[in-house]
């Protein structure tokens, strides 16, 4: 468990993180969502310890990490892949920062193997790929047989079988009644993975919120008609309230229609459909309606977001 | 240590909150101590290459220019004192040449060993594994005093026996171990190399900079005492000798002369200078984010 209080980041003008208020729970994938430079590492430094609060305060497992007794056992992390010595193995590597709690070389090379490292442990961490390295950097988070799994942006470069590895194993390690908290700026990894949603932007807390209530929030009427006869199932649907957002040859994207109407009026008009499908926002879609104004680097458009407060675009997320 | 694997299921850690799942305990029960932080560093220490070879080109270059200089003392002295540019003037700082050399060495494997980390990033899953952050100085100042004192205790002596063997054979004045000030002096230089190691590493730990720390330690502590006793008057003499080096000065050689503070005093002032480096260092560490 993870206890954030008011928890504040200032580097010189920039607050980079503000006021966070958030409970990461045992239990479940906590997915910790934000654009680049939105304050997930910064807030994920200050739960280790590595970077002291401007103001508010960090509890792990209740009481300041700093205090803990046996640091590892309690949280393991990852935060740089590429943070290592270069010229040490990757067993050696581990064999000294599991040294600290008394972990030992058979727990190492468990991990190694768990990593899929088992061929290359007693290679120069230096010489491995970002891939290599975030899968050292997996087996160091677990050094300690952790209360507590924090990685920041794991999938970074990882190949797709790593992937596919980390989709399946933070869930079970959720289930075993870990805290499991997952940072990315790839939603549809986070739409896999994880199960609660943290979402930041610009050093604000967005939502803390649920995966399905973040969709659910983000719901927008819209229907896709497929139809030869669309030209005439538009003049039909047509009226106050009702946009068409997209059109190409004999489809149709209707908004502000319940489908069920639009199924009525094709059968009452005998038109043909071949499709009529309610359109479900994807992660990606509830994500950039909660951000488009706290995007701090903002590309191509020439104009500046997200002067003052973020748009509270659904102020109901935010307990 | 246990070899639950990670997949397994969690035994039930006692009645589960109604909130939710039973936290997990980690089956690791042991914790941190500073003896296991002091042995993480001597793994971390003993487990690059560069240690090694660093480590054994301070042991060399004690020992072969201790010999040079003891060799080329014998055949070129005609009186039988010992001459020559930078060889001192007695049969101890003769066969004890190669710690002028073997200081900048140990000066440069301190400040490796106190900045490496920062340099890396390596420092944020050192400090992440050891919150505390102290025992990580304390264990690393540990660890490398075990691999640095041995070298440099075995290195001053073999230098010493060595060189007076070659001093000897070459019909040259020599010192006995027993005389007066010749132990001292002899012990005093790996003392005073030990001594620049730590500074090397607390100024390394403050620094977080390779480059800047040995630029630190070389240029202020080596090489800007000499360039201010030969650039201010005399008068400051009484102020320059408390400098790291001269203080060296006054207890590795077997007699320094009036411009020196006494051996034990000089030992006393350096040691201080190291003492309020590492406690810098140990402020540093605390203070700042990594």
């Amino acid at each position: 468990m993870i206890e954030m209080h008011q928890l504040s980041k200032r580097y010189g003008d920039v607050l980079a993180v503000d006021s966070f208020d958030v409970t990461i729970r045992p239990g479940v994938v906590t997915g910790f969502l934000g654009p680049n430079g939105a304050g997930k590492s910064t807030t994920m430094r200050m739960v280790l310890g590595l970077d002291t609060p401007t103001s508010g305060s960090v509890l792990v497992n209740g009481r300041p990490y700093r205090d803990s007794p046996a640091p590892i056992t309690e949280i393991g992390a990852l935060l740089e892949a590429k943070s290592l010595d270069k010229g040490r193995s990757a067993r050696n590597h581990l064999l000294a920062l599991g040294a600290t709690v008394g972990v030992g070389a058979s727990r190492v090379d468990h991990l190694l193997e768990l990593v899929g490292l088992g061929d290359v442990a007693h290679k120069s961490a230096g010489s491995f790929s970002l891939g290599m390295g975030q899968r050292l950097g997996v087996a160091t988070a677990l050094l300690g047989d952790p209360a507590v799994v924090m990685l920041d942006e794991p999938v970074n470069g990882l190949d797709p079988d790593g992937i596919l590895w980390i989709r399946t194993f933070l869930p079970a390690l959720a289930a075993e009644g870990r805290t499991v908290l997952l940072s990315s700026h790839l939603m549809s990894e986070m739409e896999l993975t994880a199960q609660h949603l943290v979402v930041v932007g610009r050093g604000r807390l967005l939502a803390d919120v649920s995966m399905a209530g973040f969709i659910a929030g983000a719901t927008t009427d819209r229907v896709r008609i497929s139809s030869p006869d669309a030209g005439r199932l538009r003049e039909l649907l047509s009226g106050p309230g009702v946009t068409f957002t997209s059109e190409t040859r004999g489809e149709l994207v209707v908004q502000g229609i319940p489908v069920a109407r639009i199924g009525e009026c094709a059968a009452q008009n005998r038109l043909v459909l071949h499709a009529l499908v309610p359109l479900v926002p994807s992660l990606e879609e509830a994500y950039r309606a909660l951000t488009e104004d706290s995007v701090q680097y903002h590309g191509g458009t020439g104009w500046t977001v997200g002067i003052g407060v973020p748009a509270p675009a659904r102020p109901a997320l935010v307990p | 240590m246990t070899s639950a694997t990670m997949l397994e299921p969690a035994s039930p850690a006692g009645p589960g909150s109604p909130a939710g799942p039973a936290p997990y305990r980690s089956t690791v029960t042991t914790g941190l101590s500073p003896a296991r932080v002091a042995r993480s560093e001597w793994i971390k220490l003993r487990t690059l290459r560069s240690t090694w070879i660093t480590l054994g080109a301070i042991f060399a270059v004690l020992v072969a220019a201790g010999l040079f200089a003891a060799a080329a003392t014998g055949s070129d002295s005609s009186s039988g004192a010992a001459q020559g540019p930078g060889l001192g003037g007695d049969p101890v700082s003769t066969v004890l040449t190669g710690a002028n050399l073997a200081v900048l060495v140990v000066a440069v494997l301190g400040a490796v060993i106190g900045a490496r980390e920062h340099v890396s990033g390596m420092v944020r899953v050192t400090m992440a594994a050891v919150p505390s952050r102290l025992p990580v100085l304390w264990g690393r100042l540990i660890a490398f005093s075990a691999a640095l004192v041995p070298v440099v205790v075995v290195g001053v002596l073999v230098a010493y026996v060595g060189g007076t063997a070659v001093l000897d054979a070459n019909g040259a004045d020599t010192a006995s171990f027993s005389d007066t000030g010749v132990a001292r002096a002899v012990l005093g230089t790996a003392g005073y190399l030990f001594g620049i190691g730590l500074l090397g590493t607390a100024l390394g730990t403050v620094l977080r900079s390779t480059a800047g720390a040995i630029g630190v330690v070389i240029g202020g502590v080596l090489i800007l005492p000499s360039l201010a006793g030969a650039l201010l008057p005399d008068s400051w003499s009484s102020v320059l000798q408390y400098l790291p080096s001269n203080a060296g000065t006054a207890f590795t050689q077997v007699s320094a002369g009036s411009d020196y503070l006494s051996p034990a005093v000089g030992a006393c002032v350096f040691a201080a200078w190291v003492v309020v480096a590492v406690a810098g260092a140990a402020a540093a560490l605390v203070r700042r984010d990594v």
